[in-house]
């Protein structure tokens, strides 16, 4: 069962992959597409040819690296299913299912510290080095020019808010009705952040709340701008400026006294032997593929993760019709060649799966808010570095954070804090 | 399936990591350059906390695992969108990471020696260059500081361009010195450079230029060398992407080459401290104990060593380090922007630059493209933060000389600083004090030209008669007028 029987996530259109016609559903991302087909492999690693597949689902990891429509190194979770569009996995010497290259991994299965490669004599090494410049790169140069991009526009806002989840929507829905023009950007499709999961915790605030906060802003003279990745921060003239690549289709300059940054967390993978194998996911991600796309990645699931959130997902799976197991954490390996089919417990048991979803520790999405100069402070736990603000969620003259950036918070505790940033941004 | 990875786009496991940390790379910026981990696609969104994890359990403290700079864009970005912006609408005042980023403290346990025949300021490739030939010569007692980490200066973050295609017969026996022991260096050093001659294209936009690369091939000629010059159609057959209405001919020279720049730093450590050599991280110089002609002591964050001879190989610091003992030099610092893109399998053999432009791009032995261009507007001063103009600047003359690579995404960009002098060649010898030698000043070149001048600097410090460079290139030439300006700088 690649889908939920619902019609709404019946396919209407084929994409090629590697030649092989695959359904889909026109405007998902191709993983959905891979992941319902029942296709995780999306390719090989870029040292030992390892199979590679989406690990995050949310456009932070580069496991789902794909050539798409002749473009190398595409994120797949990231690229919008059409007719006919053409995938192709990368890196592989015959096929991303038959890499010859793979070799080199199960040659070295220590690693190969490529520091110290053949430096025994100099022809050796000019082999070695006339051998690896074959072997670098991922994908192969693009086929074609792409046409010239139209020219980036220049914006003024009164607020610019990174990120569309709850926090970012607390603090836009601040400043709307504070009468401020806000630019909120949302790297996904789709507003929402983690609501968007469905998993409805509880205190979570509905996922028609982000409809609401688009239409306060759009009243109150601003936007929602999604698919909208924000490429840095940078001050100018005593102002927030931002470049925002929004789709394939154009580049924003927008620019604002006040910056919001609610850019959340990124999943991260967990630490075992294997855990690179197609078929380990982000929970979040998975959750998302599967409400807004039908997904159901595959039979048996198990869920790592102790939290409520894990609790979600391992129920929404469930209803989905997969075997579910939940897994608090101790996993000694994976198991499966081309994709998982279990894993090894440290107390040595085994679990049989297909998918694991991983809804252990994230780490903030810190990046803008360490280019605006924000403190942070460190989990020794988890090695994660988080966004520590001053009042209000300021980090820097006229930029404030909110919501998971600054540690774990429920999605009502992050809505909070991003209508408390956005309060203090309008008055500011 | 026995690898755990830390980070999946460079495929890092602990143990690569645990080699860094045993080698004393313990910082997170040393340990991103030398395993890897977090300069992939992700640019360490997936990795960072797995590797801050994986150093503390080793014995890192906080400090250490301080996160590695942000560098934009945040996401992979093709050059094409980028040119869609008007870098004169950008002002270059804006940078990230905000001012005042300097590198962490991450304190060095060794306790600083009492006295050093010779202490080296800086760790950039000069200062540990001659580190290394001075051992090789003897002079064993050699201690050298580094505010920083090592790769933090211009020899971390340059484009790694080795070429002999110079405008005087000097220049070209220096680079090409450079480029011969280039090529052993990965087998006499014990460690990859990933040296590689894939040659240089200088492609010259207008006849003035077109007259210089003529001359210049001359003088090549004379010197032995192979360089050519190529119509438009002929540099296509070099690099086929180029879009040959945009330059009228080209200087071909197949026997440059491009190196990796991080080995060569890490190698020079290396063997120098094997040889007897002190390499001390983190510390930072704060001033000179002087007496009459000479420098007696120079003082640190972390305590004073008296010393025989010191050399001044700070790079773009030098001024500022010189003036900390009353000298004045005549070079200032300025900044020049990098950036390099998503890792492709090998297409573009050379390094290809426009002339007049400073346009320069590479194709590394990781597949990335990596290219640079100066701002004529750039003001002077230290200054390492990373612009969109510059995104902005270079996105467009990139794809304007060869279109396709509007399609490639760019990864990651930063920032270095030139040590600029006044007639663009460097500073040798003393200066103020008979024992303070400079070894600065060398204008976007110093990594290219460091292997053959610290070979014939620490040569001369042993005892070895003077190269006519410590003849020419001293500090007095500016006061007596007597200088002759190199300008074929590129970046």
């Amino acid at each position: 069962m690649p889908r939920l029987a619902d019609p709404q996530f019946a396919p209407d259109c084929t994409i090629v992959v590697d030649g092989d016609r695959v359904p889909a559903r026109a405007g998902e991302s191709v993983v959905s597409a891979l992941l319902a087909a029942g296709r995780p492999l999306l390719g090989r690693s870029s040292k030992y040819h390892r199979p590679r597949g989406a690990f995050c689902l949310a456009g932070s990891c580069a496991s789902c690296l794909m050539r798409v429509d002749g473009v190398p190194n595409v994120r797949a979770c990231r690229a919008p299913c059409r007719d006919g569009l053409a995938v192709e996995t990368q890196n592989a010497l015959g096929s991303a299912a038959h890499d010859l290259l793979g070799a080199i991994d199960l040659l070295a299965p220590d690693g190969i510290d490529h520091h110290h490669l053949a430096t025994w004599s100099q022809l050796a090494n000019k082999i070695a080095v006339g051998a690896s410049r074959q072997l670098a790169g991922l994908g192969q140069l693009p086929d074609r020019t792409p046409a010239p991009w139209p020219p980036a526009r220049e914006e003024r806002f009164d607020a610019l808010v990174v990120g569309a989840g709850p926090a970012g929507l607390g603090a836009a829905e601040s400043l709307a009705r504070a009468g401020r023009r806000v630019l909120l950007a949302e790297r996904e499709r789709a507003a929402g952040g983690r609501l968007r999961c469905r998993l409805e915790l509880p205190g979570d605030p509905p996922l028609r709340w982000a409809r609401e906060v688009e239409a306060a802003l759009g009243r109150a003279g601003g936007e929602v701008a999604t698919a909208a990745a924000v490429l840095g921060v940078w001050p100018a003239h005593g102002e927030w400026q931002a470049a925002v690549v929004q789709g394939d289709e154009r580049l924003r300059l927008a620019r604002a006294p006040r910056l919001v940054l609610a850019c959340g967390t990124w999943p991260l993978p967990p630490v075992f032997e294997g855990n690179d194998l197609p078929g380990i996911h982000g929970a979040r991600g998975l959750a998302v593929a599967l409400a807004e796309d039908g997904v159901v990645p595959g039979q048996r699931a198990a869920v790592l993760g102790d939290g409520t959130e894990a609790e979600g997902v391992a129920r929404r799976l469930a209803g989905a019709g997969m075997a579910v197991e939940r897994i608090a954490g101790g996993v000694a390996r994976s198991r499966g060649r081309l994709r998982l089919t279990g894993l090894e417990l440290e107390s040595g048991r085994s679990v049989e799966c297909d998918t694991l979803a991983v809804a252990t520790a994230r780490a903030p999405a810190s990046e803008l808010a360490r280019e605006a100069g924000a403190a942070l402070a460190l989990d020794p736990e988890t090695g994660a570095w988080w966004v520590r603000p001053g009042e209000a969620g300021a980090i820097a003259p006229g930029a404030f954070a909110a919501g998971e950036l600054s540690g774990p918070c429920s999605a009502a505790e992050a809505a909070e804090a991003g209508r408390r940033a956005g309060e203090a941004a309008a008055r500011g | 399936m026995a690898k755990t990875l830390l980070c999946a786009c460079e495929d890092v496991t602990p143990a690569d990591v645990r080699r860094a940390y045993d080698l004393g790379y313990r910082d997170l910026e040393s340990v991103k350059r030398y395993t890897g981990a977090g300069t992939g696609p992700c640019q360490g969104k997936t990795c960072l906390a797995l590797v801050v994890r994986e150093l503390l359990r080793l014995g890192a403290t906080p400090a250490e695992v301080t996160p590695f700079t942000v560098r934009p864009p945040l996401h992979p970005t093709p050059l094409g969108a980028l040119a869609s912006l008007d870098p004169e609408a950008l002002s270059l005042e804006s940078g990230v990471p905000p001012a005042g980023a300097a590198p962490r403290a991450s304190r060095p346990s060794a306790p600083l020696p009492e006295r050093a025949a010779v202490v080296i300021l800086g760790g950039g490739i000069m200062g540990l260059g001659l580190a290394y030939n001075l051992c090789r010569r003897g002079v064993r007692d050699v201690v050298l500081l580094e505010r920083g980490y090592l790769n933090a200066g211009a020899s971390g973050r340059n484009g790694g361009g080795v070429r002999a295609q110079w405008t005087t017969p000097t220049m070209i026996r220096l680079a090409r010195r450079s480029l011969e022991i280039g090529e052993r260096f990965a087998a006499e050093m014990g460690i990859n450079t990933w040296f590689r001659r894939g040659g240089y294209l200088f492609l010259a936009p207008t006849p003035q230029l077109v007259e210089r690369i003529e001359k210049n091939a001359q003088l090549h000629a004379s010197q032995g060398m192979r360089t050519r010059i190529l119509a438009p159609a002929e540099a296509r057959e070099v690099v086929p992407e180029l879009d040959a209405s945009r330059f009228l001919a080209a200087a071909w020279n197949p026997d440059d080459a491009v190196v990796f720049p991080w080995p060569f730093i890490w190698g020079y450590a290396g063997q120098a401290e094997a040889l007897g050599a002190r390499v001390l991280t983190f510390t930072q110089v704060t001033g000179f104990e002087t007496e009459g002609r000479r420098i007696r002591a120079v003082r640190t964050d972390r305590g004073r060593i008296a010393c025989g001879t010191v050399v001044n190989a700070c790079g773009a610091w030098s001024p500022e380090i010189a003036a900390l003992a009353g000298v004045k030099l005549p070079n200032h610092p300025e900044r020049h922007e990098i950036l390099v893109t998503e890792p492709l399998k090998p297409w573009l053999g050379p390094m290809v630059s426009v002339l007049g432009s400073g346009l320069y791009f590479s194709q590394s032995l990781r597949g990335e493209i990596v290219g640079g261009m100066g701002d004529p507007d750039e003001p002077p001063g230290i200054d390492m933060r990373s612009s969109l103009r510059f995104l902005a600047r270079f996105s467009r003359a990139i794809s304007a000389c060869a279109p396709v690579t509007a399609g490639l995404k760019v990864m990651r960009q930063w920032a270095g600083c030139y040590d600029v002098t006044p007639d663009n060649n460097p500073i040798l010898g003393a200066a103020g004090f008979e024992n303070f030698l400079q070894l600065s000043g060398f204008v976007g070149h110093g990594f290219m030209m460091a292997p053959a001048v610290t070979e014939l600097m620490a040569g001369w410090m042993a005892g070895d008669a003077p190269d006519e460079i410590f003849e020419r290139f001293t500090l007095e030439r500016f006061e007596r007028g007597d200088t002759a300006g190199e300008d074929f700088i590129i970046g």
